[in-house]
């Protein structure tokens, strides 16, 4: 067998985030990969963090100055981002899943996409401006 | 002839024996109105012999003639050139993905038809009304006699499953056609299907691309059908979950009804 | 006790009845196929499962090869078959002046036919032409053509034929009397070049016969007759519509899948490979077909397509034998032994033809074996790639 198993796991995965001469379907699909990813790297660390300030109050002083760094404020907003289109996108799955408009998937993640945007858009403003 | 020709570039992917792929260019003065696959059985016929490409009905039946066009699943025999390309452009050739490629085009399609088998996907259908979803109906009046067969709309182009991402990273995972051949089978008190569509190769190895849906030429709408089998399914477990686990007890119900 | 071995060059709808045969028969066979599966002339018919209503008064040899085989067709591989019957309608006046030749053919060939007024076949094909002054019941039925081929491939691979495809006979290998002992094959997916020894070699390549055959210094009366056909991409009948007059261009409309295939048209060419789709003839069968059904105007052109005819013409007696089929012994044609050549005939009698063929193999190699393809079901076309893995 030629072509199907020759090439590693890895390398297979990686034409999951190819988006050529694909439909707007896919990049629904990769960017939920993509939150996915974000998401789960934050949460790790997140994790080191807290570790943090079992260090002491200085330790946390300190940490608290990083948080505020407008990189840092950057970084939340796009955390933000990604758990509204992953929540809503995981939403038409769901849906999808259950039987519940499949056949409009396309509209409904468009739809999505766009309260996702919006709704990131008033929280950066928001975060940017407090 | 009325429309004028138009010169056009085929990257051909070319692979023989152990040899390492390549591509072969060949300019070809085509219409645009001809289908890509015209384009490649006129380079075999007059500038390479040794071409190697699958073909057979050149009208959509048979599912023989699936290839990437440009990076997109095209079933080469029904797609217009004028759709692919323009005059002085470049149509780059080649074979499916997640499908073992035997010589250039030539991919072994084993894979497809062995699960096709394993899902009791039946090629003719008596109950025709089922097989056409509503927006491709025919357009003429349906009889209330209407016991005519049909054969299955699916085509076993394979097309789904080169444009799947997970059969691309999963090659176990049973891919769009097949578990739209089960859907279309159905699996209702098929003890056997529900396990093999109820799996991590099933039904829920999907991770909602669609592209599937994309591509498939002949309206099986794949995506959807998963998307429906896994309502099914779902319904099934449920059902099971009130009526005590034992398959057994659930047949003798079915059966005393 | 080795089989007697036989080569079988082509796999169209011929080359792959003929394995199936001789495969069951007990032979040792091996098919070279320079393509795929039914990538000659045989994967592009429209795929009507013939009533052999169409040639009943012209043809009645080939007719009463339709109707037969056709039924057998059903019975053993109806997984690869629309069986939905078929229509002959009269439009005008000549139509109807054709009947009664057609229906006295028709007896004659024992096809069986139903008479319908016009309102009955409205009724039960509303879109055909509301014009339709009579209409005739036939068992037409229409069938995939690359299913059909691997059904036979399947069955004869169980059989233990081989099938060798992208594999091209580029000479036959002839002995110091002239008489053919084998092949020169090219390996087209490993680009390597072989040769293959056999008692026998069979020529099944359709138009190409006569190609293949000067091969050896024999001649094959043959005569490529292509014809365009289009499909569309909605199925407003749901039976074969035939016009009820002499074949001509444009005559048939079929259901195949969710389409409607029209077809088709005549013409000569001298370049067997590659045959252009020629616009005029398009244009001049989608108006005969609007005249059988009159929607096809409406619906979207999905396929324009074309398939060349191994048509057999006159012979040394200058008798054109139409539709039907002739298996060719060149040691009788051509005082050249090892070497048969089968062509003409229709998708339809693809089983008759491996049968005769078969048999001329069994008296020419002295082996008794009888014919048993019309009882045997055959296998599911996937069989054919089950048995790669
Ligand atoms: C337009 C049209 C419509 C038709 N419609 C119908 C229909 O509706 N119903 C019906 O019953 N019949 C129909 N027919 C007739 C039927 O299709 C043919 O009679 C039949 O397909 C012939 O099959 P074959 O195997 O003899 O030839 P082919 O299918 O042409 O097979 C010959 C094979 O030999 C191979 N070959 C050639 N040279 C070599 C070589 N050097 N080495 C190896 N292999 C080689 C070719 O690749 C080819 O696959 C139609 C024919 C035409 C032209
Ligand atoms: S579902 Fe569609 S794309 Fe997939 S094999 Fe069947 S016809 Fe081809
Ligand atoms: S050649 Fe049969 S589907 Fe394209």
């Amino acid at each position: 067998m030629t072509g199907v198993s020759k090439t590693s796991p890895l390398s297979r995965a990686a034409k999951w985030f190819d988006p050529r001469a694909r439909t707007i379907s896919t990049i629904g699909f990769i960017l939920n990969r993509i939150t996915a990813l974000g998401l789960s790297f934050y949460l790790f660390l997140h994790l080191i963090m807290l570790g943090q300030l079992a260090q002491g109050p200085q330790a946390y002083d300190g940490f608290l100055a990083t948080v505020h760094s407008p990189i840092f404020v950057f970084g939340e907003v796009l955390v933000i981002a990604a758990g509204f289109i992953h929540g809503l996108n995981g939403i038409r799955i769901a849906l999808n899943s259950f039987g519940v408009g499949a056949r409009y998937q396309k509209a409904t993640f468009l739809v999505l996409l766009s309260i996702a945007v919006i709704c990131s858009l008033i929280f950066a403003v928001r975060i940017f401006t407090v | 002839m009325s429309t004028p020709k138009w010169v056009v570039t085929f990257q051909i992917y070319r692979k023989k024996g152990n040899a390492d792929p390549h591509f072969d260019e060949f300019k070809l003065e085509v219409s645009p109105d001809e289908y890509v696959l015209d384009g490649i059985e006129r380079v075999w016929a007059f500038h390479d012999r040794s071409l190697a490409f699958r073909h057979a009905c050149h009208h959509s039946t048979c599912g023989a003639c699936g290839m990437r066009v440009n990076g997109a699943e095209k079933l080469t025999c029904i797609t217009l050139i004028r759709d692919v390309t323009q005059d002085g452009g470049v149509l780059r050739i080649e074979p499916m993905r997640n499908f073992p490629v035997v010589s250039d085009l030539a991919v072994d399609m084993g894979i497809l038809y062995t699960r096709m088998e394993m899902v009791e996907h039946q090629p003719v259908n008596s109950d025709a009304k089922e097989a056409i979803q509503p927006e491709a109906r025919p357009a003429g009046p349906v009889g209330e006699e209407e016991d005519y067969i049909r054969l299955s709309d699916c085509i076993e182009c394979g097309l789904c499953i080169s444009a799947c991402p997970i059969s691309g990273s999963s090659p176990e995972y049973l891919g769009p056609a097949v578990l739209a051949g089960a859907h279309q089978h159905g699996i209702k008190g098929n003890e056997q299907l529900l396990k093999l569509v109820d799996s991590e190769d099933g039904v829920w190895r999907c991770h909602s691309a669609f592209e599937c849906t994309a591509v498939c030429p002949s309206f099986v709408e794949p995506g959807w059908r998963i998307m429906d089998l896994r309502k099914q399914v779902i319904g099934e477990r449920f059902k099971r979950l009130f009526r005590g686990s034992s398959p057994k007890i659930i047949d003798t119900m079915e059966a005393s009804k | 006790m080795s089989k007697p071995k036989v080569i079988i060059i082509g796999a169209g709808f011929t080359g792959v009845a003929t394995a199936h045969d001789l495969a069951l028969r007990g032979f040792d066979v091996v098919v070279v196929e320079r393509g795929e599966i039914a990538s000659g002339t045989s994967g592009r018919t429209h795929g009507v499962l013939h009533s052999g209503g169409r040639y009943a008064v012209s043809d009645q040899e080939s007719a009463v090869e339709c109707i037969d085989e056709n039924m057998i067709l059903r019975k053993i591989v109806p997984q690869v078959i629309e069986p939905n019957g078929g229509l002959f309608i009269a439009i005008d006046e000549s139509d109807l002046a054709y009947a009664e030749e057609f229906i006295e053919g028709c007896n004659a060939c024992h096809i069986p036919i139903q008479e319908l007024t016009a309102r009955q076949a409205l009724e039960m094909e509303p879109n055909l032409n509301p014009k339709v002054l009579a209409a005739f019941t036939v068992p037409d039925g229409t069938f995939d053509p690359l299913r059909l081929a691997l059904s036979f491939a399947a069955s004869a691979r169980k059989n233990g034929a081989r099938f060798r495809t992208y594999t091209e006979m580029e000479q036959l290998i002839i002995d110091g009397q002239g008489n053919v002992t084998g092949v020169k094959v090219w390996d087209r997916t490993t680009d390597t070049h072989e040769e293959i020894y056999a008692d026998l070699v069979v020529n099944a390549t359709g138009a190409w016969v006569g190609e293949i055959a000067s091969h050896a210094g024999a001649h094959v009366p043959i005569k490529p007759t292509p014809g365009v056909m289009v499909a569309f991409d909605q199925r407003l009948v749901q039976r074969v519509i035939n016009r009820l007059n002499k074949p001509g261009d444009g005559d048939i409309v079929l259901p195949q899948r969710r389409m409607m295939v029209v077809g088709t048209t005549s013409f000569e060419v001298t370049d067997l490979d590659y045959v252009p789709v020629v616009e005029d003839q398009v244009k001049i069968m989608l108006e005969r077909g609007e005249e059988l059904v009159p929607g096809i105007r409406k619906t979207n052109v999905r396929g324009a397509y074309m398939a060349t005819r191994p048509l057999i013409g006159g012979g040394s007696t200058g008798r054109s034998i139409a539709r039907t089929f002739k298996c060719f012994d060149h040691k009788e044609t051509d005082n050249i032994d090892g070497l048969v050549t089968i062509t003409g005939g229709k998708a339809t009698t693809l089983r008759a033809m491996a049968e005769k063929t078969a048999d001329v193999v069994c008296q020419k190699m002295g082996v008794q074996a009888v014919c048993t393809t019309k009882e045997v079901p055959l296998l599911s076309y996937r069989d054919y790639y089950l048995q790669n893995n």
